[in-house]
């Protein structure tokens, strides 16, 4: 067989058997991206694939491909009122909580494991980014949902950490190659590579706007030309000495965040270069690592990686969120899901790349690390977060099959859906006249039979009709409650939710302590519970996010218009590590004062 | 804490008639009234404030009014199953069958809250309610009230 024509079987197989692994992978509950990582393990030199793959060179330009697209992508679908809810919290957590994990780790290798301080803040470097992707992977796999402005925190943390990652990793690299230098000088370089990185990153992501919204092209085009984009802003970054990876990643942030023309393909385009980045990357890094080479790094890797997960990332969370205001379950939860994953390899090729003495060690250690990480942590993500209590109910997103939506002119504000309507639906119960509409949504027509029918004639809505709506695109998933029928579990969680003694969101905290017998809170009793709840929850909480009042819980209940409405008291929170985190919680008190 | 502890089997009213939530307070007030000594309207005057402020319809039929009192010497439960469930404003719209009075000296403290915690959380139990709804008269409806331990655990 021709060389290329090998190289092609074997590429499509193995990105087809990641797949196929990580629909399995579901199933068991195991972290995708650990089986894309050991499947690439398998298909390399000593598992039976036997493929032998040791081109660091090669394999530094995928894996900076597809970082960038994975941050490209990133930024896409960040919504910008993630980034208003995290910002800052988000922002400390990528640039101090990065020194401080890298310090740490750093500190660990040299007591401990007698490295010398350059090439153990080298270490430190390596592992200090998270992967988000990873952690969300997860909680999709089990259907749970974090808190808003928790989720939000962890995601930008992820998309800005990793730029703050590379710079370090290669800034320390060339430190220790140049045999030593001015650390000062990567202050400022430092500065410049990000002041630098965020302009090209911002003016990139409006041009890209403005050109697709003028551009007449073929429609699958839009999405070739934003990911070419991508691919430029990097370069242009890069050879100017900023920071390609946060230019992309806020490229794709302000593109995103515009009203795109072709948004929908852009969004599922990216979407799978996102996915196949992601496979390609682990595969790739998999097939990379020797792992006979593994086990000399085993002891080392494994003192690095619980240093990592039970000191450094703890300390440097609750000392980069110390300044914010998040619930303790908060920030334990920030603590524990420090997942590392793809970049910290990545940045494991650059000493291999740079020529330093002993180069392969930091990719070894790095790739036990990093799988140390996936196992321990990734696996017990969801299971935390259901202990800790830090997870929401979310909308779920309806099948594709209910709902079908067009792209219409970037600069009309309104989404245009068709439902496909299917027993179990809530509308089904209901004449059209009295289905309670968002107010800025509109039921154009009802297709029944092949037929459209007047909407005055329409009666009572019944399976197999086809609605098609128009809707501002925020009120889309208010539509989707009312025509799909995944909604009925939404109402259903919804009401469980319910449960407890309502009291209307204007009301204040005295009136409820009054009401239920509640003593001895420390809280103001004027203040309102909307407003008590918002300023721990953010502005626009989600359903069923609770906040702790005394020895009850605050439950969001109700919302209208986006604002809380109905608070339920919840006399027994059901959450059982309250009692276990009260003396932690009561010290922490203490300290502060 | 215990239900025992509220409340005697003759605080427990089978099929109470009523037809509205109103009707259902005042003929529980009544039955409270007999009980401890208390005067009906005033007593009904703090349910009824209760209620301005937030419904204690908690959900899927049940709800559980309360109030304080300065007259009264210790806490008082009463508990009634209506013939047909009337609506209550509850949290979840659904009409209300199962309702536990339950009334507490001013002096109460943290007690109030616990017994309101107690009596929330074994009404909250989907097969205690099927069960209180099939029960036969008070003296079987009292024995399902009072039998379960307070906590699962500790």
């Amino acid at each position: 067989m021709h060389e290329v024509d090998a190289l092609i079987l074997v590429g499509g197989g193995l990105v087809l058997l990641s797949i196929l692994a990580g629909t399995l992978s579901s199933r068991i509950g195991a972290p995708l991206l650990l089986v894309f990582l050991l499947l690439g393990m398998l298909a390399g030199e000593d598992g039976p694939g036997g493929l032998l793959f040791s081109d660091f060179d090669l394999a530094y330009l995928i894996g900076t491909l597809a970082l960038a697209v994975i941050l490209f992508d990133g930024g896409l679908r960040t919504p910008f009122e993630a980034i208003r809810l995290a910002v800052w919290p988000a922002l400390s957590l990528a640039t101090l909580g990065v020194l401080v994990t890298a310090a740490i780790v750093a500190a660990g290798a040299v007591l401990l494991l007698d490295f010398s301080w350059p090439p153990a803040l080298l270490l430190g470097a390596i592992v200090s980014s998270t992967d988000a992707a990873a952690v969300f992977l997860l909680l999709h796999q089990r259907g749970t949902e974090l808190r808003r402005r928790l989720a939000a925190t962890l995601e930008v943390e992820s998309g800005a950490n990793d730029p703050m990652a590379v710079f370090l990793t290669v800034g320390l690299a060339e430190l220790i190659r140049a045999g030593g230098g001015d650390p000062w000088v990567l202050a400022g370089h430092f500065a410049q590579a990000m002041a630098l990185g965020g302009g090209v990153g911002l003016i990139a992501g409006f041009a890209l706007a403005q050109a697709i919204s003028r551009l007449e092209l073929a429609p699958g085009l839009y999405p070739v030309f934003c990911a070419a984009a991508a691919l430029l802003t990097f370069g242009a970054a890069q050879s100017v000495g900023a920071s390609g990876f946060l230019a992309v990643y806020l490229a794709g942030l302000v593109a995103g965040n515009q009203r795109l023309r072709a948004r929908q393909l852009i969004r599922r385009f990216h979407d799978g270069a996102a996915w196949t980045a992601q496979i390609v990357m682990f595969v790739m890094l998999g097939l990379l690592v020797t792992p006979r080479a593994l086990v000399p790094e085993l002891g080392t890797g494994v003192v690095i990686a619980l240093l990592l997960i039970f000191i450094a990332r703890p300390l440097a969370a609750l000392i980069a969120l110390a300044p914010f205001r998040f619930s303790l379950e908060e920030r334990l939860f920030v603590a524990w899901v420090g997942l590392r994953g793809a970049v910290s390899i990545y940045l494991a090729i650059v000493p291999v790349l740079w020529g330093l003495l002993d180069g392969q060690h930091y990719f070894q250690i790095a790739f036990v690390v990093v799988l140390s990480s996936l196992l321990l942590q990734g696996w017990s993500v969801p299971i935390v977060a259901r202990w800790l209590g830090v997870e929401a109910i979310a909308a779920p997103e309806p099948d594709n099959a209910d709902r079908v939506g067009l792209d219409l002119p970037a600069q009309l504000d309104r989404d245009f859906m068709v439902y496909h309507l299917r027993e179990g639906a809530p509308a089904l119960t209901r004449e059209l006249v009295q289905l309670r509409l968002p107010h800025r949504a509109r039921i154009l027509a009802v297709l029944r039979d092949n037929a459209a029918v007047p909407l005055t004639a329409v009666g009572q809505l019944q399976a197999e009709d086809y609605v098609l709506t128009l809707a501002p695109p925020e009120q889309v998933f208010q539509l989707d409650r009312l025509f799909t029928p995944e909604a009925r579990r939404w109402f259903g969680a919804e009401a469980s939710l319910g449960l407890g003694f309502p009291f209307a969101a204007d009301r204040s905290l005295g009136e409820v302590t009054a009401a239920l017998g509640l003593e001895g809170i420390e809280a103001d009793p004027t203040e309102s519970l909307e407003r008590y709840v918002t300023a721990r929850l953010g502005e626009r909480p989600l359903l069923g996010e609770h906040v702790p009042f005394g020895p009850v819980d605050l439950r969001v209940a109700g919302l209208a218009d986006g604002r809380v409405a109905r608070i339920v008291v919840d006399l027994e929170p059901r959450w059982g590590g309250r009692r276990l985190l009260g003396p932690l919680r009561r010290a922490l008190r203490w300290l502060r004062r | 804490m215990e239900i025992a502890d509220l409340m005697g089997v003759e605080g427990v009213v089978a099929n109470l008639r009523a037809t509205s939530k109103k009707q259902a307070l005042q003929a529980l007030v009544a039955q409270a009234a007999k009980l401890t000594g208390l005067n009906e309207r005033t007593l009904f005057d703090v349910l009824l404030e209760r209620e301005r402020l937030g419904t204690t319809g908690v959900g899927r039929g049940v709800a559980i009014p309360h109030g304080k009192l300065r007259e009264l010497k210790r806490l008082h439960g009463l508990f009634t199953r209506l013939e047909q469930p009337v609506p209550f404003d509850a949290v979840d719209d659904e009409p209300v069958d199962l309702i536990f009075l339950l009334l507490a000296p001013e002096s109460a403290g943290a007690d109030h809250l616990k017994a309101l915690a107690r009596v929330s959380r074994l009404l909250r139990d989907r097969a205690i309610t099927q069960r209180l709804r099939s029960a036969e008269d008070a003296a079987a409806l009292y024995a399902i009230l009072a039998e379960t331990p307070a906590t699962k655990a500790a």
